[in-house]
């Protein structure tokens, strides 16, 4: 465990297992401290024997770089490969390359020791400070970027300041304008001679209210109401709406949904080895009460950056900081990456690239590899960011296994919280569990030498003809104690079973008492800058390069603190009033999720490839008013719902659609779809079933450490304890193994055992997301692909989700309820479909669809085969709301 | 002007496949543009980039890395180098316990445990010389499907599909059977529309549990594919009320606006679509209105080979009604341990089935614009591991292609003497992906999507046609 050295108390759990050290860079060395006979002493000893023995296995001109390690360049030596830095200069202790010629920990070369000689003479030049000369032929990348091209950049309207342009005075449409941003809209109608559409009918227009601010249908009662209100003033009308809505628990719910999207929150790894993050919930959580709480942008992007850097007055914020810094660690892990710095460079890259398109609408992890391809952003720009992220430390964590290599720790907070299901344990259970994985540890590493032998010894005995083979003649089962192959497979189990009492034991504290544990970042305790990599290939490493920001927006240098990563800075940048882009982006992504379409159409690309925008001048206005209120999202979100552009209807007009077909001047509404929560949210609540409660924790904290197959989440099994395993371990662990695992294995199917598919009743928001493995009423309706940052969602018409909205149980079952609801409340047959078009369309039938439902009622009945006429009927009218709510309409919000 | 769709980026993709006769009727009545600039549907079938060889593929996936020394890849100095290490830090070289033996005109090598393949010899073309970097399987996997295992990315079929289109309105375009378990990012469309995506046809199986029944309940086909409480009448009917209600919708919205781009008409395709697939997949599934003698020459009906067999034939069902890319996976190849018994098990297994596959296409007159690719994420090192295993080897091993447009009884490339790495005329997965994009007509740089504000392709900057394979 280690302690941050904070003010209030920061524990970083590493399970007791040792962390990935990524090795950090030594800095630059100068060939001039080392005499030309030092020098000579590696070319003429050191340096033929690493040809001859290592290079094969350890280079880029054999077989790789085995282990991570290449030994063909200074650098390749000192940062060294999974085990750590193979040599440390004037350190033998610290020199791995001593320790595996001497084969103590680690055996090389693997078969026969080097002569005693060759092992003297590394003794001796680790000691004399491992003078080498090769790093010379590593040239500095340099930039095809020139420092003019950057200041000529700086004249590209969004890498400039947002400025003030007055709307154009109007002549034909100066009565139009309820606002500024009408006054720039209605601008672009009269440049481009089109006549906006009239305003949308009052119950249509608050059903877009209600679905854009809450993500939830009006009741039929709501719309009576507003409609009343909007015969006698429509703007006080909307305003009293906008407000009670905006206030309402549901506004989070829905807009810190959004942000979820481009966050890439999920609550697993993804990837090929999909582990659960059983403490992701919380940062969902964060993000809502951000967005319900209205906490002013700037210091929301602050907090997500930077939280664990921030000042904290009370335990609360303190809480609540690291929470945030959650954003930086749950994107998706390769936990199956052996090399620990392939691992770091992806995560960093993944860090770089979410942050940068998050935020500044931009991607600067185009860079990694070469200079920008359309912006005048350097390599450099990017190995500067790198620095401050490599002096981060990642925490989302995970145990080791053979399978999760890259594990971490995880942030413990200052106030319990804990997660529903992680209860205490007793100190004695505590001790013995501790002392079952060292047990458990000299077994598996008893069965892992066994299946070494193997290897080595059985390939000549059994080569010759594989029929003899013993195991085959008699059937049975060969002696473990003997048998290669079973020892292999038994080590695999033992560590099994280690990482699910490592799991479990991470849950609690030192007393046994469960922790309340977050995923985060924390400053690293040794700060370091990037080397810039040659085509952003791990083992080509080129000049080391200052931590700092992307140097085209920022042009005052920076000076980064050297005890501290660097990151309170960059948050402060990110999200200073001179930072061009930020507000931007950000107003920008409002207004998509209000008006349907964004105002630059590529919402991560603000840059010179980017599609720009043809109202520059109304999203400087958004821009500038978002900071001048404080950054204030549900204000900027007020002010655009109670402009005269949002309440435009989405008819189009003939005559307008020939002139801008995209309706880029937005004379008209943008008709939008549903999305998943959306939808599943009104089913539920037009049957009456939802549960408007915030669960506590998600399905998946209740799961805890697991990884999701694609029947569900696999749990680690916790062996049994009691059991005397020094001799038995051997033939029943793994048959022991399976009975368990079986049984905890959650199946998916008509079993509602797998928590994963469980009927659930709150809001869609709350629902798992395990990145392999999403809720299917949501991944058939284009959610949000959690591994990738997701700006616009698709709006696919698929026959998968015909065939939800067709055959689904949950589908039906929400039918059923919504049938006895109506039945309830309603008594005639026609006042009875009446109300169900209310609550599904916040609409009155036509006669034609009335006398169509009340057919499609009498041939239902006749068809159906129920008991007796009231099932039938029943069946009817449960299959009509069924297919209401499989219409178009029902998806869409004109 | 014609569609081009190498290029069409997300957003016009989306405007376009949302357009439909509503844009088309205003399109006219503005008379600037013809009919056939859009496409009201975007799996409709498309124009490749030239004439292509093959018109569909059947891709037969062997997850967990089949040993290339012991099928297809003869390598008599390992006999030689017995007992042996190769390599400080290697094992001891493992010579394969099967006799390899020519088979056909050409005289291609193959081993014993491939029997009934072997006799088709004369339309495989091996590929002795692919390489990948990822010696991890389930990274090599997918780097296998969609060319990287750092991102995600659009798989091979979804590429195809969103190149091509498909040829059945009834069925999906991008069929994966039996898939894998956590494989659905193999098959995903990733930044392509979700449509490209393939559906998975078969419940993913748990690892050492290899079953599947092609007349298993619809359920384990598809989800949602019956419903639990309609007769198909009832359904029909209900269909029918919903269609009617949409197409209300859609004419409300025309006559008030003439024209709009709504995407309803998307929705009631969907339905139609959807309709469909609920009797033509069962159907499709359904191989009982086969001869015994299909079945048999399939190994349908005889332990072994009925799983694997049955797949087999579905593809050849499928691939005959239009579908455009299906992808079988045969499972269990990681043999780490008892090589000398798995693997003719494995063999077995799917001997007699592709075999059948092969020739049922071939008589059918099939094969001429079918590719069929076999192959797994990796090969195995000639070393041994655990006496009676092989590692995995990403550096050296085989797959091959039969039919359309690939020379049969053919061997391209080569794996030094023992077969630990490609060395003469190395095919990277990249090299492999373009190759197959070709052979469908497909120039795999031309093949690009825009997103994130980049033109994206499958083989990213690299990829080489092997033209020598080509007929």
């Amino acid at each position: 465990m280690r302690f941050a050295n904070r003010a209030l108390t920061t524990i970083i759990l590493s399970f007791g297992l040792i962390t990935p050290s990524v090795a950090q860079e030594q800095g630059e060395e100068s060939d001039a401290k080392f005499t030309t006979e030092q020098l000579d002493f590696f070319e003429s000893k050191i340096r033929p024997l690493l040809v001859e023995h290592c290079y094969n296995c350890h280079s880029s001109e054999g077989q790789g770089t085995r282990g991570g390690l290449a030994v063909d360049t200074r650098e390749g030596l000192q940062v060294g490969g999974e085990s750590g830095p193979a040599v440390v200069p004037g350190n033998l202790e610290e020199s791995l390359l001593w320790n595996a010629v001497n084969h103590q920990d680690l055996r090389m070369p693997p078969r026969n020791k080097l002569p005693p000689q060759s092992i003297a003479d590394i003794r001796q030049w680790i000691e004399m400070g491992a003078p080498d000369p090769r790093s010379g032929r590593v040239a500095p990348v340099n930039s095809q970027v020139s420092d003019e091209d950057i200041e000529k950049g700086r004249e590209f309207w969004s890498f400039k300041s947002p400025q003030v342009i007055a709307p154009k005075t109007l002549q034909q449409f100066a009565d139009w304008p309820k606002s500024d941003i009408d006054r720039y809209v209605a601008a672009g109608f009269e440049q481009q001679q089109l006549t906006p559409s009239p305003d949308t009918p009052a119950a249509l227009l608050l059903r877009r209210i209600y679905f854009d601010l809450v993500g939830l249908p009006p009741l039929p009662s709501d719309v009576a109401a507003f409609e009343k209100d909007f015969l006698e003033s429509q703007d006080k009308a909307i305003e009293y709406v906008v407000d009670e809505l905006l206030n309402s628990p549901q506004f989070g719910e829905r807009w810190g949904r959004h942000w979820l999207d481009i966050a890439r929150y999920a609550e697993s790894t993804g990837k090929e080895f999909d582990s659960t993050f059983p403490h992701a919930w919380r940062y969902r959580d964060y993000v809502i009460d951000s967005f319900q709480k209205d906490k002013p942008y700037n210091k929301f992007v602050q907090e997500q950056v930077a939280g664990d850097l921030l000042p904290a007055k009370t335990d609360q914020q303190w809480q609540e900081n690291l929470i945030a810094t959650g954003f930086l660690a749950i994107g998706p892990k390769a936990l199956l990456e052996q090399n620990p710095r392939q691992f770091q460079a992806d995560l960093i890259d993944e860090q770089i690239d979410t942050v940068t398109r998050v935020v500044l609408g931009v991607s600067v992890a185009c860079a990694r590899c070469h200079d920008h391809k359309f912006d005048p952003i350097r390599q450099t720009d990017y190995y500067a960011l790198a620095g401050i992220f490599q002096s981060t430390e990642t925490l989302y964590g995970g145990v080791r296994t053979q399978r999760n290599r890259q594990p971490s720790g995880l942030i413990a907070l200052p106030i319990d919280d804990h997660n529903p299901n992680d209860q205490p344990i007793a100190p004695n259970e505590l001790a013995r569990l501790r002392e079952r994985v060292r047990e458990l540890e000299m077994e598996q590493m008893q069965a892992r030498r066994m299946a070494f032998m193997g290897n080595n010894n059985s390939a000549n005995r059994n080569s010759t003809n594989p029929r003899d083979s013993k195991n085959d003649r008699d059937g049975k089962p060969p002696e473990t104690n003997n048998n290669p192959a079973r020892a292999f497979i038994n080590q695999a189990i033992y560590d099994q079973q280690i990482a699910a009492i490592k799991a479990r034991i991470s849950t609690v504290d030192e007393q046994g008492k469960p922790l309340t544990l977050c995923m985060g970042v924390q400053d690293r305790e040794r700060i370091s800058n990037a080397r810039l990599l040659v085509r952003g290939e791990i083992d080509r490493q080129a000049q080391e390069v200052q931590r700092g920001f992307v140097k085209l927006l920022s042009p005052q240098a920076v000076e980064l603190s050297t005890n501290s990563s660097g990151r309170l800075e960059l948050a402060r940048w990110l999200s200073d009033p001179s930072n061009p882009l930020t507000a931007r982006v950000m107003v920008n992504r409002i207004w998509q999720h209000l008006i349907g379409k964004p105002l630059v159409s590529e919402p991560d690309n603000f840059g010179m490839s980017g599609p720009g925008t043809k109202h520059q001048a109304l999203l400087d206005y958004l821009a500038i008013k978002f900071m001048e209120d404080g950054w204030s999202v549900k204000k900027s979100i007020r002010s655009i719902v109670l402009s005269r552009v949002y309440r435009l209807s989405s008819e189009v007009q003939k005559e307008d659609f020939e002139k801008d077909p995209e309706n880029e001047y937005l004379a008209r509404g943008n008709r939008k779809r549903l999305d998943a929560e959306a939808l599943r949210d009104s089913m539920l609540t037009i049957s009456g079933q939802i549960d408007l409660k915030r669960p506590r924790g998600s399905v998946i904290s209740n799961i805890g450490f697991a990884v999701i197959g694609p029947n569900g989440p696999v749990a680690p099994v916790l062996p049994a304890l009691s059991q005397n395993t020094s001799s038995k371990a051997g033939d029943d662990a793994p048959a022991m193994m399976m009975e368990e695992q079986a049984r905890r294995t959650f199946r998916l199917g008509n079993n509602q055992s797998n928590p994963m598919e469980a009927p659930l009743y709150y809001r869609s928001v709350y629902l798992p997301i395990a990145r392999n493995l999403l809720p299917r009423s949501l991944d058939v309706f284009d959610f949000a692909e959690p591994s990738m940052v997701v700006t616009i969602r698709e709006q696919s018409s698929t026959a998968d989700q015909a065939l939800y909205l067709l055959n689904n149980d949950f589908v039906m079952s929400q039918s059923d309820s919504i049938a006895r609801r109506i039945f309830r409340e309603r008594e005639k047959p026609a006042e009875r479909v009446k109300l169900l078009f209310a609550l599904m369309f916040s609409r009155e039938p036509t006669q034609e669809e009335l006398q169509l439902s009340m057919n499609f009622l009498r041939d239902a009945a006749e068809l159906a085969e129920g008991r007796n006429s009231a099932e039938n009927t029943f069946s009817a009218w449960s299959q009509l709301c069924q297919s209401l709510m499989a219409t178009a309409e029902f998806r869409w919000l004109n | 002007m014609s569609i081009q769709f190498p290029t069409l980026g997300r957003r016009e993709m989306l405007l376009r496949s949302s357009a439909g006769f509503g844009y088309l009727a205003f399109a006219g009545l503005a008379g600037s543009v013809r009919c056939d600039e859009v496409s009201s549907n975007p799996l409709r079938e498309k124009a490749p980039h030239f004439e292509p060889r093959a018109k569909r593929v059947i891709f037969l996936c062997m997850q967990g890395g089949p040993s290339h020394v012991d099928t297809f890849d003869y390598k008599p100095d390992l006999k030689a180098g017995e007992g042996k290490s190769r390599r400080p830090g290697n094992s001891r070289l493992l010579p394969s316990p099967w006799t390899f033996k020519q088979s056909g005109k050409s005289g291609l090598w193959i081993s014993e445990t491939l029997p009934e393949i072997s006799k088709m010899a004369d339309e495989l073309c091996l590929i002795r010389s692919m390489h990948c970097d990822q010696p991890i399987h389930p990274r090599a996997m997918t780097q296998m499907h969609t060319g990287t295992a750092q991102f995600v990315r659009p798989s091979l079929g979804a590429w195809t599909l969103y190149g091509l289109g498909t040829g059945n309105e009834s069925l999906p375009g991008y069929i994966a059977l039996n898939p894998p378990p956590a494989s659905t990012q193999n098959f995903g469309s990733a930044f392509l529309p979700a449509i490209y995506q393939g559906t998975q046809v078969g419940k993913p199986q748990l690892r050492g549990a290899q079953r599947f029944n092609g007349n298993g309940g619809s359920e384990e086909q598809l989800p949602d594919l019956n419903n639990s409480r309609l007769s198909s009448e009832q359904q029909r009917r209900q269909l029918k009320f919903i269609q009617s209600m949409n197409r209300k919708q859609l004419g409300a919205q025309k006559s008030s606006d003439g024209a709009e781009t709504t995407g309803i008409e998307g929705v009631i395709e969907s339905y139609e679509l959807a309709f469909r697939m609920q009797d033509t997949l069962p159907e499709m599934m359904d191989l009982s209105k086969e001869s015994r003698a299909t079945l048999d020459s399939y190994g349908i009906g005889s332990g072994e080979t009925d799983s694997f067999g049955r797949q087999c034939l579905l593809a050849r069902r499928f691939a005959e009604a239009g579908v455009r890319f299906i992808e079988l996976t045969h499972g269990n190849w990681d043999h780490h341990t008892q090589l000398r018994t798995q693997l003719p098990t494995k063999c077995r297994e799917i001997d007699k089935p592709i075999a059948g596959l092969l020739r049922d296409l071939k008589v059918r007159g099939m094969l001429k614009d079918t590719l069929v690719i076999w192959g797994g994420e990796f090969g195995r090192t000639p070393d041994a591991q655990n006496g009676d295993g092989r590692d995995h080897n990403n550096k050296g091993y085989t797959t091959w292609m039969a039919g359309g447009g690939v020379k049969g009884g053919f061997s391209y490339g080569e794996t030094d003497e023992v077969g630990y790495e490609a060395v003469v005329d190395k095919c990277h997965i990249h090299d492999w992906h373009a190759t197959i994009l070709h052979l469908l007509g497909l120039d795999h740089k031309r093949l690009t999507y825009r997103y994130a504000g980049r033109d994206f392709r499958l083989t990213d900057v690299h990829g080489n046609v092997v033209s020598s394979i080509l007929t």
